[in-house]
């Protein structure tokens, strides 16, 4: 049977309109992780949020049993993400944090940092696969969330990241400059008074939030994708931080629409599509500075 | 008229270990003082302690309310952040910015003045990455002049850029001092260049910060043993 495109769009409006809420925001965090040299935490840190996720699932009986969920039994919460979507959205959470704490924590004992985060998403992505080993859903929702496929994104779910990241943004407008001059010259904000240690918590926790909730409702392809690939694709244009910001989130919405044409057309899972768009919008930059470098 | 900073019997250091101790010192207006010493010595310890990056681990450090102008190591910044010299300069303002409130026009305007003031206006919208080392250091120095400083505390101001620099730097810097009243300290291990440039020096050796004119402190023997290399660029034009 031909779906129409309208039909398309009215019947996965929430996850077509989670992907744009998230093409928006997760590029600008991504520009921090990026001018921070840390986007390696925007690849290893949704793997924690997926090991949460997976975890949670894994522990679901025993929670239902003992702890309770709402009044929720076991098999309407294991079938039912969407009810127990609180509970997910608590274990990814704490894993997300949980890591990002402790890479930081490490981060201050100096060392190799590349080396730590490898380290930290070979742990991750293995634990990811052992918890849903002895998840009552198994290898299946391990497979669903790596893969990227979005389109289950229900209104409550989408409700949620789009509070979560409206709230991101918000503090990202709000206060770019002091986590831009607390990144870029962390003394100098120091003496011209900023509160340098307030203003990195605050990134840390959005950076988290961002992740955890992302990775919660579409998975931890799309949410690195979108973290890593467009400000590395806006650095070759941005001769500003303003532009920079600007241009990482442009590529975010153009890479989010034709990756849903992508999909639609060619029948590919929508994440990976948004992500394999995201990775070609590198190639104009990547020929821009060959022949920059040539001149 | 009241120093702009005094330290009584200061110690400063790390983990609880006192790098340098028992440092006394007065900084008045229009001062211009060299901190030298080897790698090593403490100059980098003193400096975060005169900045107030580092609190005292004994004695007492008062600033009173007179505004700092800081100039860090330019390799200290990473040049991946594709910034203009404006916006560099803008950050001057920051710590007076509160939430939504952008720059005002006097915000702006003042930063022009300030990169008119080191000479660099027509490379406002030129990326910092992008400028020679020389002026990289201006436009930090354009960027300390935001808050206009009674205090200027340079690290390394002539490190790694070329004679032209460096005189231009000096120049500067001597002009912010004797015209503008300003205190100028910097640090450098370039112990020829501070002789000939400087009024006083805070030589940091053995955990101690002597004080004194830089000609009677910087004899040659001293420049010779460190292996200071290089002459003052402003006496030989």
């Amino acid at each position: 049977m031909d779906i129409s495109w309208m039909d398309r769009i009215e019947l996965f409006r929430y996850a077509l309109a989670a992907a744009l809420c998230a093409s928006v925001v997760c590029p600008l965090i991504g520009v921090f992780l990026f001018v921070r040299r840390t986007s390696f935490y925007g690849i290893t840190l949704p793997q924690f949020a997926t090991a949460g996720v997976v975890f949670g699932f894994a522990l679901l009986p025993w929670w239902v049993a003992h702890v309770g969920l709402g009044g929720l039994d076991l098999d309407t919460a294991l079938s039912d993400s969407h009810a127990a979507m609180n509970y997910h959205f608590m274990w990814a959470g704490a894993f997300t944090f949980g890591g990002l704490i402790t890479l930081v924590l490490l981060g201050r004992r100096g060392g190799s940092e590349i080396g730590r985060v490898a380290a930290a998403f070979a742990i991750a992505n293995a634990a990811t696969y052992l918890f849903g080993r002895v998840s009552p859903v198994g290898k299946s929702l391990v497979d669903e969330l790596l893969q990227g496929e979005i389109l289950g994104v229900g209104q409550h779910e989408f409700e949620t990241l789009a509070t979560v990241l409206g709230v991101v943004l918000v503090v990202v407008i709000f206060f770019h400059r002091d986590f831009l001059i607390a990144s870029f010259d962390r003394d100098g904000a120091r003496v011209l008074g900023q509160r340098v240690i307030v203003f990195e918590a605050l990134l840390t926790t959005i950076t988290g939030l961002t992740i955890a909730v992302g990775t919660m409702t579409l998975g931890p392809t799309l949410v690195f994708g979108l973290l890593v690939l467009p400000p590395l694709a806006a650095r070759t244009y941005a001769r500003s931080m303003m532009s920079f910001y600007f241009a990482a989130s442009a590529i975010g919405v153009v890479s989010t629409l034709l990756g849903i044409v992508a999909s639609f057309e060619l029948d590919l899972p929508l994440g990976a599509a948004i992500v394999g768009v995201a990775g070609l919008m590198l190639v104009p930059g990547l020929v821009v500075s060959r022949f920059a470098q040539r001149a | 008229m009241a120093p702009l900073l005094v330290l009584r019997n200061a110690s400063f250091g790390y983990s609880n270990r006192a790098t340098i101790a028992g440092v006394d010192l007065t900084v008045d207006a229009g001062a211009f003082l060299g901190i030298v010493g080897e790698n090593g010595s403490g100059k980098t310890t003193l400096l975060r302690g005169i900045l107030g990056l580092l609190a005292p681990l004994a004695g007492t450090v008062e600033r009173g309310t007179h505004a700092i102008g800081y100039v860090p190591q330019r390799e200290s910044l990473d040049p991946l952040y594709p910034l203009r010299a404006d916006e560099v300069v803008h950050m001057g303002a920051y710590g007076r910015l509160r939430g939504w409130r952008g720059l005002s026009r006097a915000d702006r305007e003042l930063a022009r003045s300030c990169l008119a003031r080191v000479g660099l206006a027509e490379r406002a919208t030129a990326t910092f990455s992008s400028l020679s080392g020389g002026q990289r250091q201006r436009v930090l120095i354009a960027r300390a002049l935001m808050v206009n400083p009674e205090l200027l505390v340079l690290d390394e101001p002539t490190s790694g850029v070329d004679r032209a620099a460096e005189v231009h730097i000096l120049e500067l810097l001597r002009a912010l001092s004797r015209e503008e009243k300003r205190a100028v300290l910097l640090v450098s291990h370039h112990l020829r260049l501070v002789r000939e440039t400087v009024d006083e020096v805070l030589l940091v050796a053995d955990g101690r910060v002597e004080r004194g004119s830089a000609s009677s402190m910087l004899h040659d023997e001293l420049i010779e043993r460190s292996g200071s290399a290089g002459s003052n660029p402003l006496t030989r034009a």
